[in-house]
C-alpha cells in the first residue's frame, strides 16, 4: 500500500479546543487551559490515517485573518503562504455567531477545508440546539460536530478530511457584501489577478479594501496604481455608507454570520441562572470577587503547604531511617561519597521538592482549566495599568507561580513590544514552583506559615513597585483590555492529571540527574577540602552582609541551575533536612528571600535571551541578582533590631 | 439618547453608533486609529451591534459586555470611546 502524505492545519478562534484535538490526534502535549492564547507558536505532530501519513500543525487562535496581533501573522502566514492540503477549522458551537465570522473570512482565503463544531456539550448546557447538516448546506463545507475531551467526532473528522483531500471542497457559499460594494471588490479583483500573487483575487480585492497593510506592501511593489484605486474605490464606500470601508466589510461579515448562526441554532435559554453563570457573577463581583480572589489564594497556598509539610515530614523521617543500616554495608569513604553525594541528594529531592510541587501544578492546572484566570485578569486590570499593562498580563504572572519558562513565552499574549518587555520583567520576579518549594520548605515549615505568607506578600509589593519604576523607565500608554471571557467549565480531569504528570515528569528528568550530579561534585569537593576558597571568596557578601552561614554560598549558585537546588544542596552539605539545626529564623529568611529574588533559574535566562535578546536578559539577570543582595542585607538587619526570636 | 458606553449603568443594553479614535493615541498617526477600531470591530463590536452591559469593574477597571452571544471584557479607555445609543 502506497502511503501519502499530508499536511492540515488547525485554525480558529481562541480556546476553542484546538489543541485538545491535536494533543488527541498527535499524542502530544500542547498546553491546555481555559483562557484565550495559549498556543502561542505553530506546532506539529504526525499521526496514521488509512493510507495516510498527515502532519498536523497546531496554529494559535485568532478572531480574525488581518495581521495586527502576532498571533494573527502567524497563523495567517501559515495557511496563506505554507499552503496546507487542508484546514480544519474547529467552531466553539456555544459562541456560534463570533466563530462563523472567521469561518467567513477562512472561506474567502479558500483553502480546502472542513469544519469541527466542537464543544457540542457546552452548547446543549446553554440550550443551544445547532442543526450541523443545515449548516453544512449553507456554508458548503463538510461540518463534523466534536467533543474534542471526550474524544467524540475526531475519526469522523479525518475521514471528512480524507474524502475532502480525495474530492476537494467544491464551491463553498461566501459572504455577500451588497451591491456597490461587490462591485467594487469585481473590478479590484481583476486588477489584482494580473499580479499573480498566489492567493485567490477575491481575498486579495476585499483584504485591501479592509486597508491590509501587509498586502499593500506586496502589491505596492508590484503595482502602485492599483493601490491608488483602492484608495479611490475605499473612499466611495465611506461616502455611501458613512463608515470606514474596513468597518463596512466588518458589518457585513458580522451580519452574515448572525443569519446563518440564527438560521441553523434554536435557543431554549434555561428559567433560572446555571451554575457557572451564577459562580461568574459572584468571582467577578466588585467586592465579593477580590473577598473570593484572596481567599483562593490564600486557601491554595495553606492547602499545599499543610500536605507538603506534611508529606515531606513523612518521606523524610522514612528515608532517612535507611542511612544506620546503609552504613553498616558500605563503610568508609566510599560509603560517605555514595551516601552523601547520592543517596542523600535523591532523598533531598523527594522529600524536599516532591511533595509541594505535585499539589502545585495539579491546582494551578485545575484553576488553569476551570476558566477562572480570565476572571482575576478581568479583577486585575485596574492594578495591571498602574504599572503600564493591562488585565491580561496577570494570566502570565499567574502561570510564574508554576514556572517563569512559559510565563516569559506567555507574555507574548502582549500587544506591543514595551508591554512584552514589561510584563517579562515583572515575570521573572514572580516566585515560581521552586521558590514555593523553598519558601513553604523552609520559612514555612521552620518558621511559620505566616512568615511564608509574608514573603510572598513582600514580592508582590516588590513587584508592583519594581513595575512601576520600569513603567516609568519605558513609557507609553498602555493598550486597553479586549478579552472573551469563556464560559466556566468543570475542569477536565483526564487533562488535568495528564498536564500534571507531564510536568512532574519533566522535573524529575530535568532536576534528578542535577541534584545527584550536583550533590556528587559537592561532596567530593568538601572531601577534598575545594569548597573554602569559593565560600571564602563569597564571604563578604554571605557572612557579613547577609549574615548567612559561609556555605550557603555554594548552594546559591547551584540554585542558578534550578532554585529548587538552593535548599536540596544545603541538605546535602549538611546531612540533614531538618535546618532548624544550622540556620535561625532570621537567616532562613534572609536566605529564602535571597533566593526568591536573586536571578531566574538558567532556563528562564535562556528564554529570556530567545525573547528579548541577550542585552536585556543579562541587564535583567544582573540587576535581579544585586537587587535580591541588597534586599537581603536590609531585610537581615531589620529582623536583627526587630529581635523577634 | 447616545453616550459613551461608559455612561451605560449594569444590565443596561444599546446600540453601537461608532467607535472614536482615541485621542491620547493621536499624535501616532492615522495608522494606530485604524489597529484600535479595527481590534474592538473584529472582536465583533461594530456599529449596529446589539450590547449588554453586564458588570464594570471598581476603580476604573474594565467593563463586562454581553456582545453577539458571547462575553468580553473591555478596558474602560477602550470603552470610554464607544458611543452607543439607549433608549431611557
Ligand atoms: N466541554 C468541553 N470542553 C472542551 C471541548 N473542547 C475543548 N474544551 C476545553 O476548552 C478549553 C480550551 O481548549 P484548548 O484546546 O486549549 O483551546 P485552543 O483552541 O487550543 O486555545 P488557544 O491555544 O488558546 O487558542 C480547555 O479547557 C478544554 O478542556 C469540548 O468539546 N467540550
Ligand atoms: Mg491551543
Amino acid at each position: 500500500m502506497n502511503q501519502e502524505r499530508i499536511t492540515i492545519a488547525l485554525a480558529g478562534n481562541a480556546n476553542v479546543g484546538k489543541s485538545v484535538i491535536f494533543n488527541h490526534l498527535t499524542g502530544m502535549h500542547q498546553h491546555i487551559g481555559n483562557w484565550p492564547g495559549k498556543t502561542i507558536e505553530k506546532a506539529e505532530g504526525t499521526l496514521q490515517f488509512k493510507n495516510y501519513t498527515i502532519d498536523v500543525v497546531d496554529l494559535p487562535g485568532i478572531y480574525s485573518l488581518s495581521t495586527f496581533s502576532i498571533e494573527e501573522l502567524i497563523s495567517r502566514k501559515y495557511i496563506a503562504v505554507e499552503n496546507p492540503d487542508l484546514v480544519i477549522n474547529v467552531v466553539d458551537a456555544s459562541v456560534l455567531e463570533r466563530n462563523l465570522f472567521f469561518t467567513l473570512q477562512l472561506i474567502e482565503l479558500a483553502p480546502p477545508m472542513v469544519i469541527a463544531l466542537n464543544q457540542m456539550d457546552m452548547a446543549a448546557k446553554k440550550g443551544i440546539e445547532i442543526d450541523h447538516k443545515k449548516l453544512e448546506e449553507i456554508l458548503g463545507v463538510p461540518v463534523v460536530p466534536t467533543v474534542a475531551p471526550k474524544h467524540i467526532g475526531i475519526y469522523e473528522l479525518l475521514q471528512a478530511t480524507v474524502d475532502i483531500i480525495e474530492k476537494g471542497n467544491g464551491t463553498p457559499s461566501r459572504v455577500e457584501y451588497g451591491e456597490e460594494i461587490e462591485e467594487k471588490i469585481q473590478k479590484l479583483s481583476k486588477l489584482v489577478a494580473k499580479l499573480q500573487l498566489p492567493y485567490p483575487a477575491r481575498w486579495i480585492a476585499i483584504k485591501l479594501l479592509e486597508g491590509d497593510e501587509q498586502l499593500e506592501r506586496r502589491v505596492r511593489q508590484l503595482d502602485p496604481e492599483i493601490l491608488s484605486t483602492v484608495e479611490k474605490l475605499s473612499q466611495d464606500i465611506q461616502r455611501i455608507h458613512g463608515h470606514s470601508c474596513s468597518t463596512v466589510i466588518t458589518s457585513a461579515r458580522y451580519e452574515t454570520a448572525g443569519c446563518i448562526a440564527r438560521d441553523v441554532q434554536k435557543i431554549v435559554s434555561p428559567m433560572t441562572p446555571p451554575f457557572r453563570d451564577r459562580l461568574h457573577a459572584f468571582t467577578t463581583h466588585r467586592v465579593l470577587g477580590y473577598l473570593t480572589m484572596a481567599a483562593i489564594v490564600l486557601s491554595i497556598f495553606f492547602g499545599i503547604f499543610t500536605f507538603g509539610d506534611f508529606l515531606s515530614g513523612f518521606l523524610g523521617d522514612f528515608l532517612y531511617g535507611f542511612k544506620p543500616s546503609f552504613e553498616i554495608v558500605f563503610g568508609g569513604v566510599i560509603g560517605e561519597l555514595i551516601w552523601g553525594g547520592i543517596v542523600e541528594g535523591l532523598i533531598a529531592g523527594i522529600t524536599i521538592a516532591l511533595p509541594y510541587l505535585l499539589p502545585f501544578y495539579l491546582v494551578l492546572y485545575l484553576l488553569e482549566d476551570s476558566g477562572y484566570l480570565s476572571r482575576i485578569a478581568f479583577l486585575m486590570d485596574n492594578v495591571m495599568h498602574k504599572i503600564g499593562l493591562h488585565g491580561k498580563a496577570f494570566i502570565p504572572m499567574m502561570l510564574g507561580f508554576g514556572c517563569n519558562v512559559p510565563a516569559c513565552l506567555g507574555c507574548r499574549i502582549m500587544e506591543t513590544e514595551r508591554e512584552k518587555l514589561l510584563a517579562t520583567f515583572v515575570v521573572t520576579l514572580v516566585p515560581c514552583a521552586a521558590t514555593t518549594v523553598i519558601i513553604l520548605g523552609l520559612v514555612g515549615a521552620f518558621v511559620g506559615f505566616e512568615w511564608a505568607l509574608l514573603l510572598y506578600v513582600i514580592d508582590l509589593v516588590i513587584i508592583f513597585f519594581l513595575g512601576r519604576i520600569a513603567f516609568k523607565v519605558l513609557p507609553g500608554e498602555p493598550t486597553g483590555l479586549i478579552m472573551e471571557m469563556h464560559d466556566y467549565r468543570f475542569p477536565h480531569g483526564r487533562t488535568v492529571v495528564k498536564q500534571t504528570w507531564f510536568r512532574v515528569k519533566e522535573f524529575i528528568k530535568m532536576a534528578f540527574p542535577l541534584i545527584i550530579a550536583g550533590s556528587f561534585v559537592i561532596k567530593l569537593a568538601d572531601i577534598l577540602d575545594l569548597l573554602k576558597p569559593i565560600t571564602d571568596t563569597l564571604s563578604p557578601i554571605t557572612v557579613v552582609w547577609l549574615g548567612l552561614p559561609a556555605i550557603t554560598g555554594i548552594t546559591l549558585i547551584f540554585g542558578v541551575l534550578r532554585k529548587e537546588l538552593t535548599l536540596i544542596m544545603l541538605a546535602t552539605l549538611l546531612g540533614t533536612s531538618n535546618f532548624s539545626s544550622v540556620l535561625d529564623p532570621v537567616q532562613m529568611i534572609v536566605f529564602t528571600l535571597v533566593a526568591m529574588l536573586y536571578i531566574p533559574c538558567i532556563s528562564t535566562i535562556s528564554t529570556l535571551v530567545k525573547e528579548q535578546g541577550w542585552k536585556r536578559a543579562l541587564f535583567i539577570t544582573v540587576f535581579e541578582i544585586v537587587f535580591a543582595i541588597i534586599v537581603g542585607g536590609i531585610a537581615n538587619r531589620i529582623l536583627l533590631i526587630a529581635n523577634i526570636w | 439618547m447616545e453616550l459613551p458606553l461608559t455612561h451605560l449603568k449594569d444590565s443596561e443594553s444599546g446600540i453601537i453608533i461608532s467607535i472614536n479614535p482615541s485621542p491620547r493615541h493621536r499624535h501616532h498617526g492615522h495608522h494606530n486609529r485604524g489597529r484600535f477600531r479595527k481590534r474592538l470591530e473584529d472582536m465583533g463590536l461594530t456599529p449596529g451591534t446589539k450590547l449588554t452591559v453586564v458588570n464594570s469593574a471598581p476603580f476604573h477597571g474594565p467593563i463586562e459586555l454581553h456582545v453577539r452571544g458571547s462575553r468580553l471584557a473591555i478596558g474602560r479607555g477602550m470603552a470610554e470611546r464607544i458611543q452607543v445609543r439607549v433608549n431611557r
